[in-house]
């Protein structure tokens, strides 16, 4: 692959962007561009067929001056360490921008389970774990389930964590189901966060919850609990859209005088695709799948995929709109960004409107390591507060500085990072 | 081989069954008198025991005999007046006797109701007794001396001298044959003298017919043979020749039986009923004679195709075909054979049988109890009903034969079965009480045509309930309605394309119980499937070819039978199970299966039910539920342990457990496995399991089905008009007419900026709507679908990829290593439910080809397609195949027995391709038909158009029917291009309507496919065709440019 598309450069670029508007110095800047630590070694694995093939595993710890560093563990086959040092990076400035104690890390290892057994895999997560079982933990660096890796390869893990260490350690790991180590209100987490930044974005605006009306992108789990909790503070969500994997592409559905997530989810596939005749039936109006951009409504939540809002549809936002939050990762493009803030329509961000899961990720560590639970209600509160304060921090910083939402949150978490290397003494 | 001058043939049977059950006795009683260190009580009673086996009636013979002062009786002895009795003498003294009583009166014989025969064998043992008797009391004789007194064979020859001079003449001729193939020269000497002409072997003059020699050596010579015998032989040998050409001999009324084609089926019944309890085991008889009589019994019953007949008279012993044939219900004239399909299956199932080395994993494995009616039924059916015009119906016009089929069908309802299938029918249905039926078809057409044939006729489902006459009825409907579907339009078509019409087809019938339980109302097999010993689709580098296929599902197999538009069976690799095509829940739940196939038990109808409804309701009672299902836990899938809440539980289909934890994994690969050896091809199965047994459905060679038999590769062709060859990870499969490539440059891919990468994924989605459907390849570099990171593959889901022909990764070497590829991992259940063909290219391995240039530097139609991705022109590159290659198309030819594939330019589909193409590829329609008939009917209704009337600038035709590839099912899309006023459309559009269904309705007759209507018409302004707009681009467009329609009066305008 050619240098310019480098992960890891462009992750440094935008880095150094805001470290120029920070005026950070050149120590800080050369310790916060590359990780910290970067841990690549070899996993020998006996396959199914009695013969031994060799797996490379990666580790970087980018920073842990905040705490131990949080990020997933990724099964790729094309995995490269620039990549995982990209990724490492970003989650320091995520586990920053909503104020939790934890740093950045991230790691995988070079594999396609498609082409493994669940034995083989077993064999890989041990081996993982077993090169690094010194270098990982509860008060060092906690890994969590990213692409192709589940609650399943976690358990693992933790298993042969605490057999090398003779004790339990679930805080080791996150993504743990609830029982072994899990914590309640995961499912809920991602979507309520979103709905949390967008209660406090329309107190910013000076708009009652109760009198804006919401198009979703996506019927998914994000989505599915966005709309709930939208409802509970008030609002009414007229359009939402979904994928058809039966017709391969998708469609929107809208009723104008609001729809209820109950009804729907009675009528959607695990993947939020939703029944187009059923709906019908239910008194939906089945549009083309962009027609949740182009709805009369305050605010829009695209909650499905990256790039779904292109320089090329951009156009198509009604003038209503006020509030965009970002439930999917990377759903606008850097052309209709530049669009949407020229417009004056007030962004959440992807990195703050759906921090609600890494938050949630925090919380069932912390309860791992006191080896005691929360119940639902006190997790939900708990998130409540932490993406207020995260939001209006961010909030703060855009006015002061008038920033975009989106550069915003990067100067607040950088600087946070930044301050906290100082205090140590780092720098 | 009558012989109308002997008696008949019942009395010869009898009369030899007789003979050798008397030889049989005096064999025991001789072995008995051999028997070293008996005392003269066990000695005599063991005689006394045996005895009864040599009479008519030993159920009620009993022997008894005095020797001097004592009598030996057997138990429970009671004296009768029908008795036969000879002497014991001893030297010439009278010793004692020996008595044969019969306790029940019998029809009168020779001798009250005993044989002649019976008395000289009782001679015979008797004067055997006394000798022995005689030596013990003189205790002095010598071993040699008793040894030749008395050899076995003497005692034999001595018998048959009295009781079958014929059967010893045979037995004389077949002596000096054997002798004179030891070399002796006496014996040549007497074949001589038997054999005018001088015996000689050799003929004398080739064009001079040979004298006739007498099979049957005279007295005399006879004589002659076994004086020179024991001169050359011992006597053991010489026992052991006689009594195995007596064996032999007692099988010619078999062979006689089976050999005459006319021999109507219940007398082959008795024939084979005697053989049975001729008391003669198979083994003993020469190989020769085993395997001549089994390969006459498979061509009568089963088939004559030989490679079949090969196989299967190895496989298959004498009384398989006494079991076959009393489940065979027949007309009484019937000489008919029972079809491929039934003779598959029950091939296969005697393979299992008798595999060696898997008793523990085959053990379990059954067949279904099955009736059969054999291919000649249909036609006495029709005979019996004196519907004999049917059989020329194949040759009316095809509209006609799909018009008057329905009513043909009822036809045939309506009809009667003669009384002798009635009463077959009456006890298949007390033996499958209270079990549903399948009712299928077993074409003998299916032995010729390969199974591409198969499918093509009806099998139905009955739930076999009410009372027996309800039953009865049902049985005999679906009987006639599956005979009625031998004249279908679609088979009748099939046949005539591949010139099979003028031969009669004869369709046997095999009546099956359905493998399955009931849960609750429903009648279902808790799991059933299909399975190939060679995976064509494989998803992994890791799997090999012959780590085989299985295609499963919950309930009825039919859903694992066809590919489906909107369901997924599981997919599985016996000989790789742990690599699973699915591995994140996500995955798992998405591509698994929603529905299931049942027989509903109340209304007696077969249904299509949902899947998670069925389990939330019966999950309890379901055996093999936890086996059968995985739980999905967030982003995490278990399998099932402890406590399940079927109602609860989010549970998704994955087999997990039976794979991972039962012997099925390995049972169904040493299945695949002993079949395909024994069969010596790779077969296709479809299996069931009623919850405690697995049962085979089905067995047939694999190949022709779908397209997936191994293509030949051309040694010779032209370097230069090679594009790619691939050595690697090959299946099996053809691709022709390729008009179009999509090649993503993987060097310029990789340079591309990350967020063009996109771009690229979505010129792909619309090339894949723009393109010619099914007629154009995807290369690209890597992963395609890849949803991590996307330089790794281009970034596309199904649906921008659904109508490609071929799907191609390119692995180019970078850095030293080859990346993996993904095999299609992202949408592999897609690809193979659509037939979409993978292949992986390695361009950089030695002696691959890859026509770089041809992919890199031909003109690059992208720009003109979709104007809006011109700036990607470097990366995407869009070939017309056919203005690139001087008309040429681009074919794939796929050979996964040897690895390798081809892609070749060459000419579009010739008819000496379509004829082998065609049964390799049997779904493919003869293309000229359809697109010409939708071209005409396009031109027809330009002509009727009037342009002014409907304010039509001009009228176009574009897609398949334009670009020649129309299939049955194609629409005939049409191009509108209108005047700005809107005034007529409305008015158009119903008059379109109107011909598009008028044109659905003509399509469906002559081919069947049902549509609502058959015109996709497309309005364009003039705006759209100032801009190029959508559709409107493709007039004057420089690739797949829409053609012009002369519309009516258009000369005026």
């Amino acid at each position: 692959m050619s240098r310019n598309v480098n992960p890891f450069e462009v992750a440094q670029a935008q880095f150094d962007k805001v470290a120029a508007i920070l005026e950070l110095d050149t120590p800080t800047r050369e310790l916060l561009r590359t990780p910290q630590r970067e841990y690549s070694f070899a996993i020998p694995v006996r396959m199914d067929d009695g013969k031994v093939r060799i797996f490379r595993g990666f580790r970087v710890q980018h920073n842990d001056a905040r705490g131990p560093a949080k990020g997933g563990i990724r099964f790729h086959p094309h995995e490269t360490l620039d990549t995982v040092r990209a990724l490492a990076m970003w989650m320091t400035w995520k586990t920053a921008v909503v104020d939790i104690p934890l740093g950045g890390g991230k790691g995988g290892v070079i594999c396609d389970p498609h082409h493994l057994s669940q034995r083989e895999q077993e064999a890989i997560c041990r081996g993982w774990v077993r090169q690094l079982a010194r270098n990982v933990g509860p008060v060092q660096d906690v890994p969590a389930p990213d692409v192709m890796t589940s609650g399943q390869h976690m358990l693992w893990m933790l298993d042969e964590y605490e057999a090398i260490h003779g004790g339990h350690y679930p805080g080791f790991i996150t993504g743990k189901p609830v029982g072994l180590g899990g914590s309640q209100g995961r499912t809920e987490a991602t979507g309520y966060g979103v709905v949390f930044t967008i209660r406090e974005a329309l107190k910013l605006l000076d708009l009652r919850p109760e009198n804006t009306r919401a198009s979703v992108q996506g019927f998914g789990n994000v989505a599915q609990y966005a709309i709930r909790l939208y409802r509970q503070i008030g609002g009414t969500v007229v359009c939402v859209s979904s994928w058809d994997q039966g017709d391969q592409t998708s469609y929107s559905f809208r009723k104008s005088t609001g729809v209820d997530p109950d009804e729907l989810v009675a009528i959607t596939d695990r993947f939020g695709g939703i029944d187009k005749a059923k709906a019908r039936d239910l008194g939906y109006e089945v549009l083309p799948g962009d027609a949740w951009l182009e709805q009369p409504v305050e605010i829009l939540m695209p909650s499905a995929i990256e790039n779904q809002v292109r320089e090329d549809n951009v156009g198509k936002i009604h003038s209503a709109v006020r509030l965009i939050a970002e439930g999917a990762n990377g759903p606008t493009t850097p052309a209709a960004d530049a669009e949407i803030d020229k417009r004056g329509i007030f962004l959440v961000p992807d990195f703050l409107a759906n921090a609600g899961g890494v938050t949630c990720s925090y919380f069932e560590q912390v309860q791992s390591n006191m080896n005691m639970y929360w119940v639902k209600d006190e997790v939900l509160g708990r998130l409540d507060a932490t993406m207020t304060a995260a939001f209006h921090a961010v909030a703060d910083v855009a006015k002061r500085r008038r920033l975009p939402m989106r550069d915003a949150a990067y100067v607040i978490s950088i600087s946070r990072v930044a301050q906290a290397c100082h205090e140590r003494g780092w720098v | 081989m009558s012989r109308p001058t002997e008696p008949s043939m019942d009395r010869v049977l009898h009369d030899l069954q007789e003979r050798a059950k008397e030889l049989a006795c005096l064999y025991r009683v001789d072995a008995i008198l051999a028997r070293p260190g008996l005392s003269v009580e066990d000695l005599v009673r063991a005689v006394l025991a045996v005895v009864p086996s040599g009479w008519q009636f030993p159920d009620i013979c009993l022997a008894r005999a005095q020797v001097g002062p004592h009598l030996y009786e057997p138990e429970g002895f009671r004296a009768t007046d029908w008795v036969q009795a000879a002497p014991i003498t001893v030297r010439g003294q009278p010793m004692g006797r020996v008595e044969v009583y019969y306790t029940e009166p019998r029809p009168h014989g020779d001798e009250g109701p005993f044989l002649a025969e019976e008395r000289r064998l009782l001679e015979t043992i008797a004067e055997r007794l006394g000798r022995v008797l005689a030596g013990r009391e003189t205790a002095a004789t010598s071993p040699a001396q008793e040894a030749e007194q008395s050899p076995g064979w003497r005692v034999v020859l001595e018998f048959l001298r009295q009781t079958d001079r014929v059967l010893l003449g045979r037995l004389g001729r077949k002596m000096i044959n054997h002798l004179c193939w030891s070399g002796i020269d006496e014996a040549e000497e007497l074949l001589r003298q038997i054999s005018p002409g001088g015996g000689a072997l050799e003929p004398i003059d080739e064009n001079r017919p040979l004298p006739r020699a007498s099979l049957v050596a005279d007295a005399e010579t006879t004589e002659a043979a076994f004086r020179i015998a024991p001169e050359h032989l011992p006597d053991e040998e010489i026992l052991a020749l006689i009594q195995g050409w007596i064996r032999e001999d007692k099988t010619t009324f078999l062979k006689h039986a089976v050999e005459r084609l006319d021999t109507p089926l219940p007398e082959l019944v008795e024939a084979l009923e005697r053989f049975r309890q001729g008391g003669i085991e198979e083994r003993d008889l020469s190989v020769a004679t085993q395997l001549g009589l089994r390969a006459s019994l498979v061509r009568r019953f089963l088939t004559d195709q030989l490679g079949f007949v090969n196989i299967s008279k190895q496989v298959l012993e004498v009384n398989d075909f006494r079991e076959l044939a009393l489940r065979i219900v027949a007309p009484a004239r019937s000489h008919g054979r029972i079809g491929g399909k039934s003779a598959g299956l029950f091939l296969a199932g005697k393979i299992l049988e008798r595999a060696t080395g898997y008793e523990d994993l085959l053990g379990r494995i059954r067949i279904p109890r099955s009736w059969y009616i054999p291919a000649d039924g249909i036609l006495d059916f029709i005979a019996h009903n004196d519907l004999t015009e049917v059989h020329n119906r194949k040759y009316l016009d095809p509209d006609r034969i799909r018009l008057e089929y329905p009513h043909l069908v009822q036809l045939f309802k309506n009809s009667y079965f003669s009384s002798e299938i009635l009463r077959g029918l009456a006890v298949v249905l007390d033996d499958l009480d209270g079990r549903p039926i399948i009712v299928r078809s077993s074409s003998l057409l299916e032995d010729r045509l390969g199974s591409a044939f198969s499918g093509k006729y009806k099998s139905l489902f009955l739930s076999n309930t009410g009372s027996k006459s309800e039953r009865m009825s049902a049985l005999t409907d679906a009987i006639a309605e599956v005979y009625a579907s031998v004249f279908s339009p679609d088979p009748i078509e099939y046949r005539a394309r591949h010139g099979f019409l003028d031969m009669h087809e004869e369709m046997g019938i095999l009546i099956q119980e359905v493998v399955g339980r009931r849960i609750g109302s429903y009648f279902l097999p808790v799991f059933a499937g299909v399975g190939f010993s060679n995976n064509e689709f494989r998803w992994s580098a890791r799997i090999q070819r012959e780590d085989g296929l299985l295609r499963m599902v919950v309930g009825l197999g039919t859903r694992a039978v066809d590919r489906l538009a909107d369901d997924y069976p599981i997919l599985v690799a016996p000989g790789q199970p742990g690599l699973r095509v699915n591995q994140t829940a996500d995955e798992a739940t998405r591509y698994s299966p929603k529905y299931m196939d049942v027989i509903n038990l109340e209304t007696g109808s077969f249904e299509s039910i949902d899947l998670r409804t069925f389990l939330a309701e019966h999950g309890e009672v379901i055996p093999l539920a936890r086996q059968l299902v995985s739980i999905v836990d967030h982003d995490q899938l278990r399998r099932p342990t402890g406590l399940l809440d079927f109602r609860r539980d989010e549970l998704v289909v994955t087999f997990e457990g039976l794979i991972s934890e039962t012997p099925f994994m390995p049972r169904m690969r040493a299945l695949l496995r002993v079949l395909r050896e024994q069969l010596e091809t790779p077969v296709d199965i479809e299996f069931a399991c009623d919850g405690e047994d697995i049962y085979l459905l089905q067995c047939r060679p694999q190949g022709a089905t779908h397209g997936d038999a191994p293509v030949p590769i051309p040694r010779d062709l032209p370097r230069e008009r090679v594009l790619f060859t691939a050595n690697r990870y090959v299946s099996n499969g053809r691709v022709g007419d390729i008009t179009h490539v999509v090649y993503v440059d993987p060097e310029a891919y990789g340079r591309l900026e990350l967020a063009r990468l996109r771009d690229v994924g979505r010129a792909v989605g619309r090339l894949n709507r723009t393109l010619p459907k099914r007629r154009f390849l995807l290369m690209g570099p890597g992963r395609w679908g890849s949803r991590g990171d996307v330089r790794l593959g281009v970034p596309v889901t199904y649906a921008d990829i659904s109508n490609a022909a071929v799907l191609i990764e390119i692995a180019r070497l970078s850095g030293g290593y080859v990346p993996d590829l993904s095999f299609g991992t992202h949408f592999f259940q897609d690809l193979v439910e659509s037939s979409i063909r993978y292949l992986p290219l390695y361009p950089d391995d030695p002696d691959v080809i890859f026509a770089e240039p041809f992919f890199s530097h031909s003109p690059n139609a992208l720009a003109d397609l979709l104007p809006e991705f011109a700036d990607l022109a470097d990366v995407v590159h869009v070939i017309d195949v056919r203005s690139v290659a001087e008309g040429f198309v681009l074919k794939v030819l796929m050979n996964g027995d040897l690895d390798q594939a081809v892609g070749v330019l060459g000419s579009p589909a010739t008819v000496a391709e379509e004829e082998t193409g065609a049964l390799l590829a049997p779904q493919r329609e003869a293309p000229d038909d359809h697109w010409r008939w939708r071209l005409r009917m396009a031109q027809r209704l330009a002509e009727q158009l009037d342009p002014i009337r409907f304010g039509v600038r001009a009228l176009y035709l574009v897609g398949s029917a334009k670009n020649a590839n129309a299939g049955p099912d194609s629409d005939i899309d049409l191009l509108v291009h209108l005047v700005p006023t809107e005034d007529g459309r409305g008015e158009l559009e119903a008059w379109l309507e109107g011909w598009s269904r008028a044109l659905a309705e003509a399509n469906y007759l002559r081919t069947g496919v049902r549509r609502e209507g058959l015109l996709d018409v497309h309005f364009v302004t003039d705006e759209d065709v100032a801009r190029g707009r959508g559709v409107a681009a493709k007039i004057g467009a420089i690739t797949d440019a829409a053609r012009p329609l002369p519309t009516g009066g258009a000369g005026t305008r």
